[in-house]
């Protein structure tokens, strides 16, 4: 079909293609888990990148055509970040009551994430470029770039790290908070916040808003947290 | 349209920050400060701000996809330190979020008992 071969070559040129074939793969990914009752470990982003790697596989369309759409969306990544102020908004008196609570826990749970990756990685024999990229994994992505980058380690490493990160930490959020045996939606969300940034938060506001209040304060404070240690511990892991 | 020009700016003000000040956070969260700081002034947003952001903020999660399949682009580079990889992240990962949900906790229930005493 070498007819129906060269539309499409051009049709994906266009960078409507681009948009509808994320939005449809990750209406797919919803829908998906609807079926399942909603299980966490049938994740809506992951089966959308499946989806999509498998399409632009089979039919051998370059990442870069695919990207002229799709970029379009990570471009509105940064208007979100921002938006994210009107839940902390929402949410400043019980924040604000809280602060006794909320700063030493972000400050532990960070450096519990920087510390435990970077020493697993070198424990592990991990290669040296690897073990730095690791200790920004659960800062928010163009922060675990900036640092990783400026510490000796890769920007690209440390984007595909957060984003496993992010995954991660989305998948496993109800069973851990059930054997931590947390129900209060404020600790719930700072946790996945400083552990899990934007792709937690992203989850939280599916799941309650007050958590994603939380889970959007904690991305700030844990980015800030990181973004001063990570420089100390490099020194360390990878003399 | 208007509160999408405010979200954008947000952003845009918080990108020359960052440029101009070095501080370790990146552009859209000084932008999120930003509009916070706006928010107090003004004692809450008007119902199109509340609007555009809630769409964005409910579908926040499709944005993460095109990042995704670069992602699995990247894989073969990965390859080689694969395990240490997935364990250093899954156990991290996992061990961060519990030490923060435990110790918010714990630190709130303290604080409780010692306001009844």
């Amino acid at each position: 079909m070498p007819m129906l071969d060269a539309l499409w070559r051009d049709a994906v040129q266009s960078p409507v293609f681009g948009v509808a074939v994320t939005l449809a793969a990750y209406q797919i990914g919803l829908f998906t888990q609807k079926l399942c009752r909603g299980a966490t470990l049938v994740n809506p982003l992951l089966i959308a990148v499946v989806l999509l790697v498998g399409l632009l596989e089979v039919t051998k369309t370059p990442y870069a055509d695919y990207m002229k759409g799709a970029g379009v969306l990570s471009f509105f990544l940064g208007p979100a970040t921002v938006a994210l102020a009107l839940p902390l908004y929402n949410n400043l008196t019980s924040i604000r009551k809280n602060a006794l609570s909320i700063i030493p826990a972000v400050l532990v749970g960070s450096i519990t994430t920087c510390v435990l990756a970077m020493a697993i990685g070198s424990w592990l024999g991990a290669s040296p470029a690897v073990v730095l990229s690791l200790g920004t994994h659960s800062a928010t992505t163009p922060v675990a770039m900036g640092i990783a980058d400026q510490i000796g380690g890769q920007d690209s490493l440390a984007a595909a790290f957060t984003l496993l990160t992010g995954l991660c930490g989305v998948m496993s959020f109800s069973a851990v908070m059930a054997i931590a045996r947390v129900k209060d939606w404020r600790a719930r969300g700072l946790a996945i916040g400083v552990a899990a940034h934007g792709l937690g938060t992203a989850r939280m506001f599916q799941l309650n808003e007050t958590a994603a209040a939380y889970a959007g304060m904690a991305i700030g404070l844990g980015a800030l947290i990181t973004a001063i240690l990570a420089p100390f511990l490099a020194h360390y892991f990878v003399p | 349209l208007k509160a999408f020009l405010i979200l954008c700016l947000c952003v845009f003000a918080g990108d020359i920050l960052h440029l101009m000040t070095h501080v370790p956070l990146p552009g859209a969260v000084i932008g999120l400060v930003l509009l916070l700081v706006y928010l107090v002034v003004r004692r809450g947003p008007d119902p199109e701000l509340h609007k555009v952001s809630s769409s964005l903020l409910q579908n926040m999660t499709v944005l993460f996809v095109p990042a995704g399949v670069g992602l699995m682009t990247q894989l073969p580079a990965l390859e080689k330190d694969l395990w240490p990889i997935a364990v250093a992240i899954g156990i991290s990962t996992i061990l961060g979020m519990f030490v923060t949900a435990a110790l918010m906790h714990l630190i709130n229930k303290a604080r409780r008992s010692d306001a009844d005493a």
